[in-house]
């Protein structure tokens, strides 16, 4: 289950040509966007509100098993699509043609207690841009897991299917800290003054949302406080293991690459599109199960396309799917179990040493 | 502006307007927690190409002067643009705005062929030095185009302070008499305000009726209408060129001159051109070449945008533009609007711009 696919070189000019089609595929895009992508994500909106109001309306009977129930998943598809086909990528900016302060990228505020200026810094620049470079793309094991053989073991990571657990059940508190840099924090190379400052708006963020689902929302349920209160918990709970699975799957895979930093060295944009790809992998699924990923079951299509309407990735993949079938380049894509399964045996798999695997010499291009 | 009560000052930290104009909406269009907003009461056609639309403002929309603008956004294909009019008051508290379509006119196209009674319209805060003159000198109104629609504001309001006016007259120029707007409501203010004279000069009519006149704005034409030129207080209204040339017969040579054009989108310059960039917070000018990537070019005159990516990918460096024309690198086409958001980095200048930052 290793990386057995057949990676045959391109030469700089095909990946010259391969980032042409690419680019061009995005003008095509961008020349259709309108109306229909604006009664889209307003129609998106609605239905996190409505799912919301819903979930939270049933939990206040919530005494009533089937209600708790139902008021529950409700509540935890209100906060899925908040976070993801609504706030995700509002905050890359794809929406900001509409010039609608709802839909704004720089300023939309999302529904988890990570701020959202440390996410557009640590997800928008740092992921997107150096996405799979180790060393500088924090998402490459989050600072806590071994997730390729390019990572040098320590025996800490012994533990880590124990630790990705817990880093699943509680995934939106690490979003929160991913950028408060705990571990130059910890190796003494930040102040704790500094570490004190950098809490702050993270500190009030995460105050709100804890007084909004398990004060104030409990509180006027009054004598039902307790079920609220574990609905919100267990939509909560939802929502981070649903956003940890999608999140994985995105570049945990199997056949999903890391590179070194040298690869950024005079990289060219066919070049970056190509690390892009190989960096990344998709999820096979009905309409309803994009959405509910924020269409990031097209990982590949979003890390090519990061502003481009995330509505639009599924028409986008079958021609990026073809250009990249013309050029020999793999197309990472499976089922959401298939997916899963491969970065559920990365967890376990490299939690135990293995054969340093060495960058050096990797690339992406050879010279002609 | 209204100010909120006590009972909204308490509720606000608790309150995500967004949230609050979501589901007020459902009970009416207009309800909102802070924003502006007008329903649209009626349509009538006033001209050809031009529109009338009856507003209900809610209680966010702020007062205006007669001869003032406003800002009114509407969203055209999914974008929200803006653009200004210079609305009137009708009383029991609606206003109207007249609408002139203009060729390839994004707004005005909307406003006057696709908005329908039961829309919804945002309404900025009013703008503009044409509120009403003093009553001690006489007062010339010269206008051109759309330019009637802050003067009939005025000869509205006038109409109601009728035993004190001085004497006013409407230079009202268009290209044909088919153009011409409010025709009617203008032959009743002339009832009913004697000191009132209006005269309509058409530019592109083949034949010209007895009371019309021809020609572009000239002294001698302006004499011959206007007699004691010298003693007026003149507001002018029109197309850039239009009040340019009002302005240069006329500046200095009158008791008072106030006026206010139409902007056009300022031709692009060629590649390499120098350009204006105007920071609109630190009031910083600067000169930069138009088709340079917009983040660079700053940086050389030692500004510090933030920024992330530096390649249209990461947002970080994107800021409002307040005017002027710019292009996406990345193949996004030109842009003429002001918009919310725009990415330094893959987007340049083409002619003077004017940024949020």
């Amino acid at each position: 289950m290793t990386t057995a696919v057949a990676r045959r070189p391109l030469s700089a000019d095909e990946v010259t040509r391969f980032g042409a089609e690419i680019d061009a595929l995005r003008e095509r895009t961008l020349a259709d966007i309108g109306d229909v992508d604006a009664r889209y994500i307003r129609r998106i909106h609605a239905a996190v509100r409505y799912t919301e109001i819903l979930g939270r309306g049933l939990l206040f009977f919530g005494l009533f098993p089937p209600a708790w129930l139902l008021g529950t998943l409700l509540l935890g598809v209100s906060k899925i699509l908040e976070n993801m086909e609504l706030g995700h990528n509002v905050m890359h900016g794809q929406y900001d043609w509409m010039n609608d302060p709802r839909f704004d990228g720089k300023t939309y505020e999302w529904d988890i207690v990570g701020t959202s200026d440390n996410w557009r810094k640590t997800h928008n620049f740092k992921h997107h841009t150096y996405t799979n470079i180790k060393g500088m793309d924090d998402d490459v094991g989050y600072g806590l897991l071994r997730l390729f053989p390019e990572q040098r073991w320590r025996p800490f990571f012994l533990g880590q299917p124990l630790y990705a657990v817990i880093f699943a059940l509680l995934f939106q508190w690490g979003v929160a800290i991913q950028d408060l840099r705990l571990g130059a924090y910890f190796a003494g190379r930040m102040s704790a003054a500094e570490l004190r400052e950098q809490f702050r708006p993270v500190g009030r963020k995460m105050r709100r949302q804890l007084l909004k689902d398990y004060v104030f929302f409990p509180l006027i349920a009054g004598p039902f406080f307790l079920p609220v209160l574990l609905g919100n918990l267990v939509a909560n709970g939802l929502r981070n293991l649903w956003t940890f699975m999608i999140i994985f799957c995105g570049h945990f895979t199997a056949n999903a690459e890391v590179f070194p930093k040298s690869v950024l060295e005079n990289e060219t944009r066919g070049q970056w599109y190509l690390r892009q790809l190989r960096g990344s992998s998709n999820l096979r699924g009905g309409r309803l199960f994009h959405i509910l990923s924020g269409n990031l079951s097209h990982q590949i299509e979003h890390h090519l396309f990061p502003d481009i309407p995330a509505r639009r990735y599924a028409a986008m993949s079958h021609e990026v799917r073809a250009i990249c079938e013309r050029y020999g380049i793999y197309y990472n894509t499976g089922s959401l179990w298939a997916q899963f399964g491969q970065v559920v045996w990365r967890i376990v798999r490299y939690a135990l040493p293995s054969k340093p695997v060495s960058m050096e010499g990797r690339r992406l291009v050879v010279s002609e | 502006m209204p100010t909120a009560g006590p009972l909204k000052r308490m509720l606000s930290p608790l309150v995500n307007p967004q949230v609050f104009d979501f589901w007020a909406s459902h009970l009416s269009p207009t309800l909102s927690w802070e924003r502006p907003l007008a329903k649209v009461l009626a349509r009538r056609v006033e001209a050809r190409d031009t529109v009338t639309l009856e507003l209900k403002p809610n209680r966010h929309v702020g007062g205006f002067a007669p001869g003032q603008h406003v800002s009114v956004t509407v969203s055209v294909d999914g974008v929200r643009l803006t653009r200004s009019y210079s609305p009137s008051w009708l009383g029991r508290g609606r206003m109207a705005v007249t609408v002139k379509k203009i060729p390839g006119g994004k707004v005005s196209g909307w406003l006057t062929e696709h908005c329908r009674v039961g829309d919804v319209l945002e309404i900025g805060p009013a703008f503009g030095d044409m509120t009403q003159p003093t009553l001690d000198r006489p007062w010339l109104l010269v206008a051109a185009g759309s330019g009637i629609t802050p003067m009939m504001s005025l000869l509205r309001q006038a109409a109601t302070q009728p035993p004190s006016l001085p004497p006013i007259t409407l230079l009202y120029w268009a290209r044909t008499r088919a153009d011409l707007c409010f025709l009617r409501e203008l032959d009743q203010l002339a009832g009913r305000l004697p000191s009132l004279t209006v005269h309509r000069i058409l530019t592109r009519e083949s034949a010209l009726l007895p009371e019309e006149h021809g020609g572009r704005p000239d002294e001698t034409l302006l004499r011959a209408l206007v007699p004691d030129l010298g003693a007026r207080q003149v507001y002018a209204c029109g197309p850039a060129g239009f009040v340019a040339a009002v302005r240069a017969l006329l500046a200095g040579q009158v008791a008072a001159f106030e006026a206010e054009a139409f902007s056009l989108p300022a031709a692009s310059v060629l590649s390499g051109a120098p350009v204006q960039v105007t920071l609109g917070r630190s009031g910083r000018v600067l000169s930069v070449p138009a088709g340079a990537p917009l983040l660079a070019a700053l940086e050389a005159a030692g500004e510090r945008p933030a920024h992330g990516c530096r390649m249209g990918i990461c947002n970080t460096c994107v800021c409002g533009k307040l005017a002027g024309t710019t292009e996406d690198l990345l193949g996004g086409g030109l842009s003429h609007e002001p918009v919310g958001a725009m990415k330094l980095c893959v987007s340049t200048a083409l002619t003077d711009i004017t940024l949020d930052l």
